[in-house]
C-alpha cells in the first residue's frame, strides 16, 4: 500500500498542515484559546492537555465547527473560515461524543458519510465496507448503531472519519470508554494511518500514555495556551540531571557524599533521596554509589520534559479551577 | 480471516458536486421518514384520494358527452336523467370553458386545498423528528458539520425532505388526478379547458410546499425531544384552526395565527372560486338562481380573501422559523 505523499500532487506535499497566528476563541467571559501560535508539520501529532485545556476547541476552530474570535488559521494551506467545504473535503474528524444518526445501520451510516463528502454511491458503499474491514468491524456493521457497544461506536467513528480518504484526521479522545485491549487496537490503527498510509493524524487526549505511544510531535495545551510544541524524541531527550535514590538505610551518608561533590540533595518525605547530579546520564551517580558501597533498592531518573510539562499543565489547570 | 485485502486503500476518484450532496441529505431524510409504517399508509391514502378525484373527473367528463357510457347507463336507469345529461351536454357545447375549466378548478380547490392538504400537514407532523430534531438529539449535526457540506447545504437537504413529503402526499396526487382525469375524458380538449386548474394546483402547491416545509423545519429545530416538536406542530395546527374558527366573528386578526387558515386564504386568491361562481351565475341561469341562495357574506369571503394580511402573517411565521433554525442548528 502506498503512502499518500508518494501519489499526490505538490499541494498535498506541502509539509505544513496547520498554521495559526494569535488564534483566540472566547465563550462569554472564558478564553478557551488565548493567542495560539502554531506551525505544525505533517505526521502523527498529539494534542495533550488536561480536561478543559482547549484541545477540542482548537480542533473545532480548525474544522470551522466554531467560529474563530480573533487571529487566523490555515489548514492544509487554506484559510479557515473562508473555504469550509473545500477544507472539510480533505479532513476527517471523530468527535469525542457519540454522534451517529439514529435508526441507521453501521454500513449505511458510513456510506452516507462518504456520500456527504462527495463520493458517488457505488464508491461510497465500497469504501464504507473497506473502512469497516480496516477498523475491524465484522457482521456488526449490519446492525443498528443504537445497539453498538462503546468500542464498536469508536471504531465506527474512525471509519466515518477516514471513509473519504482525508489528508488529515482529527481524533478527539479516540480511546474514551474503551477497555485496555480495545485501546491498544484503536491506537495501533491510528498509528498505522500515518506510519503506513501517510495520513496526518491529530490526536487529542488527556492521557499521556496514548499520545506517547503513537505520536511523533507533541503539542501541550493548558488554559488555552500552547505550553510546548516539539517532537516526542526531543522532549524525551530533555531531562534535568536529577534522580531519586531509594535506600533502605544510610540516606544521610549519601547526602553527605553528594554535598562533597556539591550536588544538591534532599531527603523526601517518603524516605527517598533526591539528588541533582547535573549530568545527562546516571553514570556519575552510579559511580558515587559504587564508591561508597551504597546499595540502592531503586533509582528513579527525573521525569523527562514531556512528563514535566504535562504535569505543569495539570498544575496550571488545577490552579485555575 | 478475511479473504480480501483489509488494508487501507486510498481513493482518487472525482468528487460529486454540492447539489448531489444536498440531494443525498434530502433522499436520506425522505427514505428515513418513509420507514414509518403509518406514514406509508398515509401516503397510500393520499394517492387513493388522488385516484378517487381522477375517477370523479372521469365521471364528470362522461356526463358532459352525448352517448357516453355513463349517460347511456343513466338513461337506461331513468329517462329523466338522460334529459339532465342532455342539458349538461348542451352546456358543454355552449360553455366549454365553464363546464370543464370552472368545474375542475372549483373541484380542485375544495378537494385539494380544503380537504386533501390536511393529510399532507399530518404527514409533516409525523416526519418532523426526521428533519432536525433527531440530529440535535444525537449530535449528528456535528457529523454533518464536519463533512464537506455547510449548514446551508444541510438545511437545504432537510427542507427538501419536507418538501418531498408534501409533494408526495399533496402535489403529486393532485397533479396525477388532473392528468388521469383529463386523459380518461372523452375529448382531448379537456386538457386545454382545464389548464387553469393545473396551473392553480402547481402555483398553490409550490407556495404551500415551501411555506409548510420551512415552518416544519423551524418547529423541528425547537427542541431535541421528538415528542415535544411533534406535539407542538399538531397543537399549533389543531388549536390554530380552532382559534380561527372561534375568532371569525369577534377578533378576525386572530385567525391569522393559524398557518392553515392563512394557506386557505392564499388558496382562495390563487384558485379564485368566487370568480368562477360569478361566471356561472352570469352565464347559466339555472345555476344563477341556485347561487342566489348563497349568503352574500360567503360570496364576499370567496371573492375578497384577506390575502395580504395572510401573506404578512405567514412571513412573520417564516421569520420566526428562520430565527429558531439560526439559533438552534449549530454543531453544539
Amino acid at each position: 500500500m502506498q503512502r499518500r505523499d508518494s501519489q499526490h500532487g505538490p499541494a498535498m506535499q506541502a509539509s505544513t498542515v496547520i498554521e495559526t497566528s494569535a488564534l483566540c476563541k472566547i465563550y462569554g467571559k472564558q478564553r478557551a484559546l488565548d493567542g495560539v501560535n502554531l506551525k505544525v508539520e505533517r505526521g502523527a501529532i498529539g494534542l495533550l492537555g488536561p480536561n478543559g485545556a482547549g484541545k477540542s476547541t482548537l480542533m473545532k476552530c480548525l474544522l470551522q465547527l466554531h467560529p474563530i474570535t480573533s487571529g487566523s488559521a490555515r489548514l492544509l494551506g487554506r484559510e479557515v473560515g473562508a473555504e469550509g467545504r473545500e477544507i472539510r473535503k480533505r479532513v476527517g474528524y471523530t468527535p469525542e461524543q457519540d454522534c451517529h444518526i439514529p435508526g441507521m445501520v453501521g454500513c449505511e451510516y458510513v456510506t452516507y458519510c462518504a456520500q456527504l463528502c462527495g463520493l458517488p454511491f457505488q464508491a461510497a458503499r465500497q469504501r464504507a465496507h473497506e473502512m469497516l474491514d480496516f477498523v475491524g468491524m465484522g457482521q456488526e456493521r449490519y446492525r443498528k448503531i443504537d445497539t453498538y457497544s462503546t468500542g464498536m461506536k469508536q471504531r465506527l467513528k474512525l471509519a466515518q472519519a477516514i471513509v473519504h480518504d482525508p489528508e488529515i484526521v482529527f481524533l478527539d479522545e479516540p480511546t474514551n470508554g474503551l477497555d485496555p485491549k480495545g485501546q491498544a487496537q484503536i491506537l495501533e490503527l491510528i498509528h498505522s494511518l500515518w506510519r503506513t498510509y501517510g495520513i496526518t493524524v491529530v490526536v487529542s487526549s488527556h492521557l499521556l500514555h496514548d499520545v506517547d505511544r503513537i505520536c511523533e510531535q507533541i503539542i501541550i495545551i493548558a488554559r488555552g495556551q500552547v505550553l510546548v510544541h516539539d517532537t516526542l524524541a526531543n522532549l524525551k531527550a530533555r531531562r534535568r540531571g536529577a534522580a531519586e535514590v531509594v535506600l533502605a538505610e544510610r540516606q544521610r551518608e549519601l547526602m553527605d557524599a553528594c554535598a562533597q561533590r556539591q550536588w544538591p540533595s534532599d531527603l523526601l518525605p517518603n524516605g527517598h533521596v533526591r539528588v541533582e547530579h547535573r549530568a545527562d546520564s546516571l553514570n556519575p551517580l552510579l559511580g558515587l554509589l559504587n564508591e561508597r558501597k551504597l546499595e540502592p533498592l531503586e533509582i528513579i531518573p527525573s521525569p523527562n520534559a514531556l512528563e514535566e510539562t504535562f504535569v505543569r499543565a495539570l498544575e496550571i489547570s488545577h490552579a485555575a479551577a | 480471516m478475511p479473504l480480501h485485502d483489509i488494508s487501507y486503500q486510498h481513493w482518487d476518484g472525482e468528487h460529486l458536486g454540492v447539489w448531489r450532496r444536498r440531494w443525498v441529505i434530502a433522499w436520506n431524510g425522505l427514505t428515513g421518514c418513509l420507514q414509518n409504517r403509518w406514514l406509508q399508509y398515509l401516503v397510500v391514502l393520499c394517492w387513493v384520494a388522488g385516484l378517487s378525484l381522477a375517477a370523479v373527473l372521469f365521471a364528470i367528463g362522461q356526463l358532459l358527452v352525448p352517448d357516453s357510457i355513463i349517460v347511456t347507463w343513466l338513461g337506461n336507469l331513468n329517462p329523466n336523467l338522460r334529459s339532465f345529461a342532455a342539458l349538461l351536454t348542451s352546456w358543454l357545447e355552449s360553455h366549454p370553458q365553464l363546464s370543464v375549466g370552472t368545474t375542475q378548478n372549483v373541484l380542485f380547490f375544495y378537494s385539494g386545498v380544503y380537504i386533501l392538504l390536511r393529510p399532507a400537514i399530518f404527514a409533516l407532523g409525523m416526519a418532523l423528528p426526521h428533519l432536525v430534531t433527531r440530529d440535535l438529539a444525537s449530535n449528528a449535526i456535528i457529523v454533518y458539520s464536519s463533512k464537506a457540506v455547510t449548514r446551508g447545504d444541510y438545511l437545504f437537504g432537510k427542507f427538501a425532505t419536507a418538501a418531498g413529503l408534501v409533494l408526495l402526499t399533496w402535489v403529486g396526487p393532485m397533479c396525477a388526478a388532473w392528468f388521469l382525469g383529463n386523459f380518461l375524458a372523452p375529448d382531448w380538449g379537456f386538457f386545454w379547458h382545464a389548464r387553469a386548474a393545473l396551473l392553480h394546483v402547481l402555483l398553490f402547491g409550490i407556495a404551500a410546499t415551501c411555506i409548510l416545509s420551512a415552518l416544519a423545519l423551524g418547529v423541528s429545530a425547537i427542541s431535541p425531544k421528538e415528542k415535544s416538536t411533534t406535539a407542538l406542530w399538531f397543537t399549533w395546527w389543531v388549536v390554530g384552526g380552532f382559534v380561527a374558527l372561534v375568532a371569525m366573528q369577534t377578533r378576525p386578526w386572530l385567525q391569522h395565527l393559524s398557518f392553515n387558515y392563512n394557506l386557505y386564504q392564499i388558496g382562495l386568491a390563487v384558485f379564485r372560486p368566487g370568480g368562477d361562481l360569478n361566471s356561472v351565475q352570469d352565464n347559466i341561469p339555472v345555476f344563477g338562481e341556485m347561487l342566489h341562495n348563497v349568503p352574500t357574506r360567503t360570496l364576499d369571503a370567496l371573492n375578497n380573501p384577506p390575502v395580504w394580511s395572510s401573506v404578512g402573517f405567514l412571513l412573520l411565521m417564516l421569520a420566526a422559523a428562520a430565527a429558531i433554525i439560526r439559533k438552534r442548528v449549530k454543531p453544539e
